[in-house]
């Protein structure tokens, strides 16, 4: 049994009375001390995870990624649910975001000030940015390339597959993809879901025309 | 020969149904309502209504990945995990493919649950009439054979079936799309209502746009509850508010006392007899121990889902049907079809910034085809219709590539933008050539050889997409909308399951496996009333049509057997 099962197994003895946020705190609060055969992550790593969440979602009026559990959730969706080439594109990433923290600030990412997390941060979301464009006008001129040749082949030969679903492009960046489980963790989250978002379970009803409230939120 | 006649006499019922999905489901409830000892087979396990979908009261935190797939899912699942429906949120109701894989000739998603209800508890829940346009489109333009029924000979079992199953809808008065027996509508959102009367005005009501109509439940309806509005529809539902096998036709079903139901019990073929010419019962495998067994009947109707049907039927060869059971014509496993989709428009409405909505409806809006009817006339043969619908999001206009931090967070908590989209379903052609037949050189986990699957769409099917996406742009100008943009993210057979054909209905047994009745022209007491019978499968979703046929063949079946015919 792993810890995040021995931390289930408790909530359920409790008759699940600790939410899954809780046991999303609870497992922020004492992470194992080495490299586990079954974690990507080192436990520096895994503290950083939380603190870069943390960042791409603070805490404001409600309370952020960190406290919604979001550094363990990233952790166990990249062991999960990511190919191999992905865990090693964002292990990278977590290597020089914090070899970037030390260069620029002499400072591990976990001991920085919020203002310097997002500075680093910037940098990498603007590297991000450039480099999906860059790759995304290399698969255009694929793609172009490819109907180009399809083109020149007999017609029998095309009609068979003129509408193909198009293949994702499998690339993987390290920011997109911290970012997008941020999200999808927070805003799943029990904090994010019923606090950041309004969740209502059995709305029981539907009104297609209602006037919006002040301070009105996005229903989960 | 060692006759156990006791065995024999235990295995032995009126009528076998295999399948217990949508159309099965009904057929098992006629023909025990009707007085017959009936066995309802299914290949998959059980799931109990209710007790079972239990996934259905979860949180979106209780979902461990939130509601995505492993690696270890989606290397057990590499078909099902090509489209959306296959989630973490009902993982369990989609068949494992390495257990039971298929010969893509060419590249066919096909979307499977083997468990008691079958798609019924995953399925989409539109439920549209076919209208004689749809009836007589084979005729007309030369593709396929001519339907061997007109509405006229449905009309009665759609008002039957929808009377049953709630339906929830707006009659509508629009040729391609009959009206019915409708529980109230759900209501449209502002902006829907907006486009609805910008569109109906602007064309001349020579298009329309009504809300979907759906097998959810908008008032209770024969012990049921009503539609609760969470959305959650695919995990099933502990309010019993949509249709399926195990919220309608199932427990009708065992009311009549009459009902067996054996889940695990994998149809390989359909016993011939040589002497009556008829079916004589069911080969089956059990899909736990992989024991054999056999059961009798006098009546067998097969609801195996379009392409697990067919691939039951190709199986069943004896000397008198070498080529597949009721094979004659040539044309079991030919002519499948499916909707092609994932093509459309999108825009942005303005002003309606004050209006938010409550409740998450588990509909859409319809627009009916329009298309080569009436003064409408197209370079493309049939027609499509959208579905789609408008929300507002957290989504903002102004947020940046990939922003994050305080600022972005609070804003997305913010309703944003409306979006009103419009996707289009297309009809696809009979095209004959469109087949499966068995690839006898792969076997799946029980030994069966497995089906080997050659569709594609074509030239027709490519310029329609082209109108699909246009129009709706079109449209959603006329309608006001801003930042209008058409998509085309491609559609492979096999993707909208809307699977349909390959074992079609028609009046000449040279050129159709079914007569008018879904009943073998060759086999008097075999009957297909899936979407295997499909001679066209116009742009309307499916399964209501299923239903209709299932009821009135049971209908015809039990007639028939009274009349000493079957």
């Amino acid at each position: 049994m792993n810890r995040r099962d021995a931390v289930k197994s408790v909530a359920f003895l409790m008759g699940g009375a600790l939410s899954a946020t809780t046991i999303g705190v609870f497992l922020e609060g004492c992470q194992p001390s080495k490299n586990s055969s079954e974690n990507l992550f080192s436990a520096d790593q895994e503290k950083m995870l939380a603190e870069l969440a943390d960042t791409i979602i603070p805490t404001t009026k409600t309370p952020g990624a960190k406290a919604a559990g979001v550094g363990p959730f990233i952790s166990l969706m990249m062991k999960d649910c990511y190919p191999e080439e992905a865990q090693k594109v964002f292990v990278k990433g977590l290597e020089d975001l914090e070899k970037n923290s030390k260069d620029k600030f002499k400072n591990s990412f976990v001991s920085l000030t919020p203002a310097q997390r997002t500075e680093l941060l910037g940098k990498f979301r603007e590297e991000t940015i450039a480099a999906q464009k860059n790759d995304k006008d290399e698969a255009a001129k694929l793609q172009e390339k490819e109907a180009a040749e399809l083109e020149k082949k007999p017609e029998k030969e095309r009609a068979g597959n003129p509408m193909a679903a198009k293949k994702p492009v499998a690339k993987h960046y390290f920011f997109a993809i911290a970012r997008d489980l941020t999200m999808l963790g927070y805003f799943t989250s029990e904090i994010g879901a019923t606090q950041a978002y309004e969740y209502i379970d059995i709305p029981g009803r539907y009104d297609g025309c209602v006037d919006m409230k002040p301070g009105q939120r996005v229903y989960a | 020969m060692n006759l156990n006649t006791k065995a024999t006499a235990q295995n032995t019922y009126d009528a076998i149904v295999i399948g217990s999905g949508i159309s099965g489901g009904w057929a098992a409830k006629e023909l025990t309502e009707k007085g017959l000892k009936v066995l309802l087979l299914e290949r998959g396990r059980n799931i109990e209504h209710i007790k079972d979908y239990t996934t259905a009261m979860k949180k979106p935190w209780e979902f461990e990945h939130r509601g995505r797939l492993t690696e270890e899912q989606k290397r057990t699942h590499p078909v099902q995990m090509r489209d959306y429906p296959y989630q973490e949120f009902n993982e369990s109701f989609w068949v494992n493919d390495l257990d039971c894989p298929y010969t893509e000739v060419k590249r066919f998603d096909w979307y499977r649950g083997f468990h008691v209800g079958g798609k019924s508890l995953m399925w989409g829940r539109q439920s549209y009439r076919f209208s004689d346009i749809n009836f007589e489109d084979n005729l007309k333009d030369g593709h396929g054979n001519d339907w061997p029924i007109r509405y006229k000979d449905l009309e009665k079992w759609y008002d039957y079936t929808e009377r049953f199953a709630g339906i929830s809808g707006q009659n509508e008065n629009w040729p391609a799309l009959p009206d019915g027996q409708f529980l109230p509508p759900m209501e449209m959102n502002c902006v829907e209502k907006s486009v609805k009367k910008r569109i109906e005005d602007h064309y001349k009501r020579e298009r329309i746009l009504t809300i979907g109509r759906t097998a959810n439940l908008t008032v209770p309806h024969k012990g049921r509850g009503k539609c609760q509005y969470r959305n959650l529809c695919s995990r099933g539902c502990p309010f019993g508010a949509y249709f399926s096998t195990q919220s309608s036709t199932l427990p009708a079903a065992v009311a009549t006392g009459n009902l067996t139901l054996r889940p695990y019990s994998l149809v390989s073929h359909i016993i011939h007899d040589k002497e009556s010419k008829k079916a004589k019962g069911v080969m089956v495998i059990d899909s736990e121990t992989n024991e054999n067994m056999e059961f009798y009947a006098k009546i067998v109707f097969v609801n195996g889902s379009t392409l697990g049907t067919t691939q039951i039927l190709l199986n069943s060869t004896s000397d008198e049907h070498p080529n597949g059971l009721g094979n004659a014509s040539g044309e079991l496993g030919h002519n499948l079809m499916d909707h092609h989709f994932r093509c459309g428009a999108s825009g942005q409405a303005e002003g309606f910034d004050d209006k938010y909505t409550y409740g998450r409806r588990a509909n859409g809006i319809y627009v009916p085809r329009y298309q080569n009817m009436g003064n409408d006339k197209r370079n493309y043969l049939r027609g499509f219709g959208y579905q789609g619908g408008a929300s507002r999001t957290g989504w903002h206009q102004d947020v940046a590539e990939l922003a994050f931090g305080g600022d972005f967070k609070d804003q997305m908590t913010v309703p944003g933008v409306w979006q009103m989209g419009l996707g289009g379903f297309g009809e696809a052609l009979p095209y004959h050539d469109n087949k499966v037949t068995l690839d006898k050189t792969k076997k799946d986990k029980w030994g069966l050889p497995v089906l080997a699957i050659d569709c594609s769409f074509r030239d027709n099917e490519t310029k329609m997409r082209e109108a699909m996406k246009n129009d709706a742009a079109e449209m959603l100008e006329a309608a006001g909308m801003k930042n209008i943009v058409t998509y085309d993210n491609g559609s492979t057979p096999g993707m909208a399951i809307h699977e349909q054909g390959t074992a079609r209905m028609g009046n000449d047994p040279k050129t159709s496996v079914l007569n008018k009745w879904n009943q073998m022209h060759e086999v008097s007491n075999v009957f297909v009333t899936d979407g295997a019978c499909m001679p066209s499968i116009g742009c309307q979703n499916p399964s209501l049509t299923f239903m209709a046929l299932t009821a009135r063949a049971a209908d015809y079946a039990v007639a028939e057997l009274k009349k000493g015919n079957i």
